[in-house]
């Protein structure tokens, strides 16, 4: 049975060469286009966590506040935005980080004391750019950093991911679909040699088998070909990233399985749920 | 070999077969007669189960068809060589292929497939054409080869459907010799015919349908 679905599967498979070729790289290119996008979503994990990390954003307050001022602007700062973290930063701590940053501050911090400094409160946000309208108010200073260039970077390189992989799953339905379209049309160019074959006695997997080889051959070449241009694809990513310092590679092992078990088992379902749906007409 | 139970068939409220009583034993051999439109090639469709009745029994063996799934109806379908009015043949296939695909279902090796199949369609004066395409044969060379396919696996029962509508007369009797030696050697043999002469040829049992149902059961000539 095996060697009737191998040998009448092939001679499908080389009446409609065109077909099995397009199908092939049809399947291909999505499973690849999949490959690549998370093999490199790999190497940019980092950058991408990074820019989900959350930020801090240091806002200097007017020196004339006094402390019910200054507490009853971080109490209503809190109550507007419930996401944010506030921490005052005490004079001394202050006083000590200028001092590290900026040595030459350190006599005149040692004479005038850390009291002369204006009030400092750090904000803990995923969203830096909120803190920086605060900027207008009449009791804040000054605002900042009210960016992050790791957060633009991360939050590119996960939509551009995103945008890909969908890209890859529509291409992929298609494939597919064109798969069960070409079973379907198959089915119906032998409609009449099934009937026969049905009457001489020919099980249901001897009836559908050729066909499951039909697609299994196509989908096989398109595992091969996706493979091959995700490795190549992505050594040449690797090549044009290393100068920016980011680490590349081969592919990471499941994700070429996944692309062998893709290209191979949805073309495959395909055309067993079409198999299952129209290869069940009556014999004649 | 083969028993029907009041069977019959409809067809759009048509009843083209009624009441259909009939026994076959191993071994026999009936020939199935009738006008045109009688019900003969129906009866046969009942046998091999490409149709189902509207109601009654068809036992095959000991088996009855009539109920079967379509899962269970490939065993049976291999215990019957049915050689069809149309021949059905695989218009894709070669003569050769034609017969040996057959076996193939079977779990013949091909190599073997390949000689059995050479050696049926010698006996019946077709392998100088088994690398032919069908279309590309004459009418009775293509029943033969409907013969030839319905052969290759020694099936215990034969259902010929009009063997003889497209071979002249000396194949015709060639044909006949050839279903009375398988007959001999122990097969049941049914053949559904509206050739008088052929009936003539051979004293063998006789069903005569009429309207749905059988006016005749015996010996022909009566």
């Amino acid at each position: 049975m095996i060697r009737h679905a191998v040998a009448e599967g092939w001679l499908l498979v080389r009446s409609r060469g065109v077909v099995s070729i397009v199908l092939a790289v049809v399947l291909a290119v999505p499973v690849s286009l999949a490959g690549v996008t998370l093999s490199v979503r790999g190497w940019l994990d980092p950058v991408i966590d990074l820019g989900q990390r959350e930020n801090v954003v240091m806002v200097l307050l007017h020196p004339r506040l006094d402390d019910s001022e200054r507490a009853a602007w971080l109490d209503d700062q809190a109550r507007v935005h419930p996401g944010w973290r506030l921490e005052p930063v005490p004079p001394a701590e202050l006083a000590r980080r200028l001092g590290e940053w900026f040595p030459y501050l350190a006599e005149v911090l040692d004479r005038e004391g850390p009291e002369m400094l204006p009030p400092l409160v750090e904000i803990t946000t995923t969203e830096p750019e909120q803190v920086a309208e605060l900027a207008g108010q009449e009791q804040v200073l000054a605002v900042g950093p009210t960016s992050s260039v790791n957060r633009l970077v991360g939050r590119t390189a996960q939509h551009l991911a995103v945008v890909l992989l969908t890209v890859a799953v529509v291409v992929a339905i298609g494939a597919v679909l064109l798969a069960a379209v070409w079973v379907h049309l198959e089915l119906h160019r032998h409609a009449e040699e099934i009937a026969i074959m049905r009457l001489m006695g020919a099980t249901e997997a001897t009836v559908r088998g050729p066909f499951l080889v039909a697609v299994a051959v196509p989908s096989l070449l398109a595992a091969t070909l996706s493979v091959g241009a995700t490795v190549a694809t992505v050594s040449w990513l690797a090549r044009l990233a290393a100068p920016f310092g980011v680490v590349g590679g081969t592919p990471p092992w499941p994700v070429v399985a996944g692309e062998i078990v893709g290209a191979v088992g949805l073309p495959l379902a395909a055309a067993l749920l079409t198999l299952e749906r129209y290869a069940a007409d009556d014999d004649e | 070999m083969i028993r029907l139970r009041d069977l019959t068939k409809d067809y759009d409220r048509r009843q083209i077969l009624r009441g259909i009583d009939l026994a076959v034993d191993p071994g026999e051999m009936v020939f199935l007669t009738g006008p045109s439109g009688a019900g003969k090639t129906t009866l046969l469709r009942l046998l091999y189960a490409a149709e189902r009745p509207t109601s009654g029994e068809v036992w095959i063996a000991g088996c009855r068809v009539d109920t079967l799934t379509r899962s269970e109806l490939p065993p049976l379908r291999r215990k019957i060589g049915v050689i069809f009015q149309d021949f059905k043949l695989l218009r894709r296939k070669t003569v050769l292929e034609n017969v040996n695909f057959v076996l193939r279902f079977h779990g013949v090796p091909s190599k073997e497939a390949h000689e059995r199949a050479y050696q049926v369609l010698k006996r019946l004066g077709l392998h100088h054409r088994q690398s032919a395409l069908p279309e590309s044969l004459s009418g009775g060379e293509q029943q033969r080869v409907a013969i030839a396919r319905a052969l290759v696996y020694q099936p215990r029962l034969i259902l010929a459907d009009e063997p003889t509508g497209n071979l002249d007369a000396d194949l015709a009797a060639e044909l006949l010799s050839l279903l009375c030696d398988i007959n001999y050697q122990g097969a049941t043999v049914v053949v559904a015919t509206h050739d008088i002469g052929l009936l003539e040829s051979l004293p063998a049992r006789t069903l005569v349908l009429h309207r749905g149902r059988i006016d005749y059961d015996g010996m022909w000539p009566p």
